[in-house]
């Protein structure tokens, strides 16, 4: 077998080495490096391939098919969390939140942007994970660059990439990290100058908005802390 | 009182162990998560039809790829092959080290296989099929499959890292 013979085997079944292959790798150091990093690029792609199946797709297919019910618990955690949503709701109308002060007495510029920010995070990111679409990592690139930043490997995984639109109608690329210290969104907004950089919390999760060269960003977490470390491997 | 009907319990079993991994096969074949989700709806539907027709229940999973298959060419006007058969596998390439765009680039990149290749790459790393076992599914030699493995890996590789580094020789 020579070395080409054993490549193609390799990139047509990475995971099948047959005895002729083994020997080929015992006296081929180049193949055996070879094979090495068509393994490692399998594990990427198997990790791509496994996109999220919509929640309850199973269970879809057996109701179409008369093959099971609706479930008599289902139909009782589906009330249940009806009764609860409407009770937060009710709850949330009646008593002010904690970062409302915040929201009526400084509303301008980057405290806007970031009280916009939490708001997006709350209400549409959930959802946006779920659909699982991809934006362009050309164009993130080109952002982070414009802002002199940068995803080292070691902050974890991205998680979603796209572009938002913020509650105050401002625009930025969205980017969804899913870090060494917990979950992290980060907007950048390369067309956005701000003057001074500026720290908010509201409805539990805390928001820094930071001035560059070439725009500004916005950084959002469960805690000030995160914020400090994600932002010191950003820069 | 409720009788259990044992077709219906083990049409259960079936869907429950394999809507998910279909789903992945048929999202790589239209790239679309609402049409891959009508797909598979489909193909239950189809499979149950004939569910009396199944004899043999380990032939199950092969069964219902195939009629994945059919309903996705039967809604979806399949592409036109783009297939390169002067391209030869004379260069072969290192890759990068990791970064956190990986898996979204890598996406990205399996999207823009051409869809032969995609298939047959989907076939063997979510359905865990074999060479033989793929090219009985398609309808073409197992030949005609490993080339198709070897080149959207090749294609990956490129995509990875334009650069090459290392050359095959034939010697």
């Amino acid at each position: 077998m020579n070395c080409l013979e054993f490549r193609r085997l390799v990139l047509a079944a990475p995971r099948q080495i047959t005895a002729e292959q083994e020997a080929h790798l015992e006296r081929c150091a180049r193949c055996a490096e070879f094979a090495q990093s068509v393994v490692h690029d399998e594990a990427a792609i198997a990790q791509a391939m496994l996109v999220p199946v919509p929640e309850g797709l199973a269970e879809r297919v057996l109701l179409r098919h008369g093959i099971r019910g609706p479930n008599r618990w289902g139909t009782l955690a589906l009330a249940a969390s009806l009764l609860v949503a409407v009770g937060v709701a009710f709850y949330s109308h009646e008593v002010p939140r904690q970062g409302d002060e915040i929201v009526s007495a400084q509303l301008s510029g980057a405290n806007q942007h970031a009280v916009a920010a939490i708001a997006y995070v709350l209400d549409h990111e959930p959802q946006l994970l779920k659909e699982n679409r991809a934006g362009d990592p050309k164009v993130m690139r080109a952002a982070l660059s414009e802002l002199g930043l940068s995803l080292p490997a070691n902050i974890g995984s991205v998680r979603y990439l796209g572009n938002s639109v913020l509650p105050d109608g401002s625009r930025g690329e969205h980017i969804v990290l899913q870090t060494p210290y917990g979950h992290v969104t980060l907007i950048l907004m390369p067309d956005e100058f701000l003057e001074s950089r500026v720290a908010v919390s509201d409805r539990n999760l805390h928001a820094l908005v930071a001035p560059r060269w070439g725009g500004c960003y916005l950084l959002i977490a469960d805690s000030a802390q995160t914020l400090k470390r994600v932002e010191a491997m950003l820069l | 009182m409720m009788f259990i009907n044992p077709e219906r319990s083990k049409f259960e079993g079936v869907v429950k162990a394999y809507s998910a991994e279909l789903y992945r096969y048929a999202y790589w074949l239209c790239r679309d998560r609402f049409t891959a989700e009508d797909v598979v709806q489909e193909t239950f539907a189809r499979a149950w039809q004939r569910w009396s027709g199944l004899r043999d229940d380990r032939a199950a999973k092969g069964w219902l790829y195939a009629i994945l298959r059919n309903e996705h060419a039967r809604l979806h006007e399949r592409k036109q092959l783009a297939i390169d058969p002067d391209q030869e596998l004379d260069t072969l390439m290192d890759n990068s080290g990791a970064n956190a765009f990986d898996a979204f680039e890598m996406r990205d990149m399996l999207a823009a296989l051409p869809e032969t290749y995609r298939e047959a790459l989907t076939l063997q790393v979510i359905g865990g099929f074999s060479c033989a076992e793929m090219a009985t599914m398609i309808g073409i030699t197992e030949g005609a499959v490993m080339t198709r493995l070897t080149r959207a890996r090749q294609a990956i590789r490129r995509l990875i890292d334009p650069k090459p580094l290392i050359k095959a020789k034939e010697s």
